[in-house]
């Protein structure tokens, strides 16, 4: 089943066109790695799929709803509000910054929004949000304060929060790059976990060690656009593009310095 | 000094600023209770990218900051029975107009903290709670205005402590809170006693103001 289908995809802040014409799909179970260099727009092309920005032209489809659609006389028209809430549902989000509510405890981060948007009792929400605690090897730190936690735990805690919606795919925009080093494996872990059960995931990144691992499909974006996507062996050991070539040379070599 | 050294002197004397009090803090109370919440009010509809909404409130705020609380008490209390045309003008109770003339003038100081408050969170909270699903309100009221209380505690506890102070300016429109008690007194007897002592009761109630919102800070504090 396909759970996101975008086509010809366009946005640009004033002048500058920051996601050039973006077309692929995603199929239930798949997980997507992006990769590319800073400012190719994938955080961009993230943030359009979540309804975080509104795109200038193209379509999207979300497990066979029309989020957003282009009319043949250019005019972009998103589904009514009703429609969108709903869409939205099936949209997780993980952020660079974890972006956890400070003023609420590790379980309420995760079942706030199950019960204020999804309707889920409150006894409910909490056995759901205790299970993914549990997953995520967290389950002693329930009642604790985001502050009280280190970086990696935040980011455990912002896939828990953001799982707890049950959502159809999870995006994540750079999960681990605010992150000191030593504290990305646990949070890769969590999210080679879901890819084992066949969440279906796109994530943007910088890892490339683990895009090549756990990716189904690595999409390589530059200026914008697709540049080349396919198995992650291909990508990384057989790229037919010079810019992904000498892109994935650049991290290489970076990786060696 | 000497002259209300004696035991009825002093009685009399605590009698009279006590009453004094009580009118201040009615005009206390009654300024907090309304300007609070217009000022959020305010602060949302400054921040609004209608322009036809912000700017007539940036405006608003520019004179209520920018001119003597004195002088607005007065124009309050003047502009109905005055500036109206005949017919149309009526006169305002001076307690009214007292408290209009405060709630005005501490709605536009506020909505000013509230602003910068509302502004120092970061987007990401926002977002969060966008993806999320959260609707603006459900946003506002329970990500963001708890996080915007907490940092705006200290700034509002100075405008609070003000405001105890500002009430003795009402004595301009003739209403007898304390500091104006204080002062006929200190005529009748010849004596400054009762201004100083007078200025002990302010101190008094600057410090209950202080010490609730040191506790406030303190309920807060179990997150950062």
């Amino acid at each position: 089943m396909q759970i996101l289908k975008v086509e010809n995809l366009f946005k640009g802040f004033d002048e500058l066109e920051v996601v050039n014409g973006v077309s692929f799909q995603i199929q239930q179970g798949e997980v997507v790695g992006v990769i590319g260099p800073s400012g190719s727009g994938k955080s961009t092309l993230l943030r359009c799929l979540t309804l975080l920005e509104k795109i200038e032209h193209g379509r999207i489809v979300v497990a066979g709803e029309t989020m957003v659609e282009t009319s043949p006389q250019g005019q972009v028209v998103y589904a009514p509000e009703e429609k969108l809430r709903k869409i939205r549902l099936r949209l997780g989000m993980v952020f660079q910054n974890f972006n956890l509510f400070p003023h609420f405890t590790v379980l309420r981060n995760i079942t706030e929004a199950p019960i204020l948007v999804g309707g889920i009792s409150p006894e409910e929400a909490e056995a759901t949000a205790l299970q993914l605690l549990k997953k995520i090897g967290l389950q002693e730190k329930a009642t604790a304060y985001p502050y009280q936690l280190s970086g990696g735990q935040c980011q455990r805690v912002a896939i828990a929060r953001a799982m707890a919606m049950k959502p159809d795919i999870l995006f994540f925009d750079e999960p681990t790059s605010a992150l000191d080093p030593e504290l990305t494996g646990e949070v890769l872990k969590v999210i080679r976990t879901l890819a084992v059960e066949r969440m279906t995931m796109m994530v943007v990144t910088h890892e490339m060690s683990f895009a090549r691992e756990v990716a189904d499909r690595v999409i390589f974006m530059d200026n914008g656009q697709i540049i080349e996507e396919g198995p992650p062996q291909q990508i990384f050991e057989n790229p037919s593009n010079e810019r992904t070539r000498s892109f994935l040379q650049n991290y290489n070599l970076s990786f060696r310095a | 000094m000497l002259a209300i050294w004696d035991g009825a002197g002093s009685i009399r004397l605590l009698g009279l600023l006590l009453q004094g009090t009580i009118t201040t803090l009615q005009i206390f109370l009654l300024t907090l209770l309304l300007s609070l919440p217009l000022g959020l009010v305010i602060a949302l509809g400054r921040i609004s990218t209608h322009k036809w909404i912000s700017s007539p409130l940036k405006l608003f705020i520019l004179i209520m900051r920018g001119t003597p609380l004195l002088l607005q008490l007065i124009f309050v209390y003047f502009a109905p029975s005055y500036m109206l045309p005949e017919g149309l003008s009526f006169r305002i109770p001076r307690f009214t107009a007292a408290i209009i003339a405060f709630t005005l003038n501490y709605a536009a100081y506020f909505a000013e903290i509230y602003r910068g408050g509302i502004q120092s969170i970061p987007r990401g909270q926002y977002e969060a709670a966008a993806v999320l699903g959260f609707t603006k309100t459900q946003t506002f009221l329970r990500i963001i205005l708890p996080q915007v209380i907490k940092r705006i505690l200290p700034p509002i506890s100075n405008e609070v402590i003000t405001l105890v102070k500002d009430t003795a300016l009402v004595q301009i429109l003739g209403i007898s809170e304390l500091f104006r008690v204080a002062k006929n007194e200190s005529s009748r007897i010849f004596s400054t006693t009762p201004l100083f002592v007078a200025g002990l009761f302010y101190l008094f109630m600057n410090w209950i103001v202080t010490k609730t919102f040191h506790n406030a800070e303190k309920k807060l504090g179990y997150y950062k």
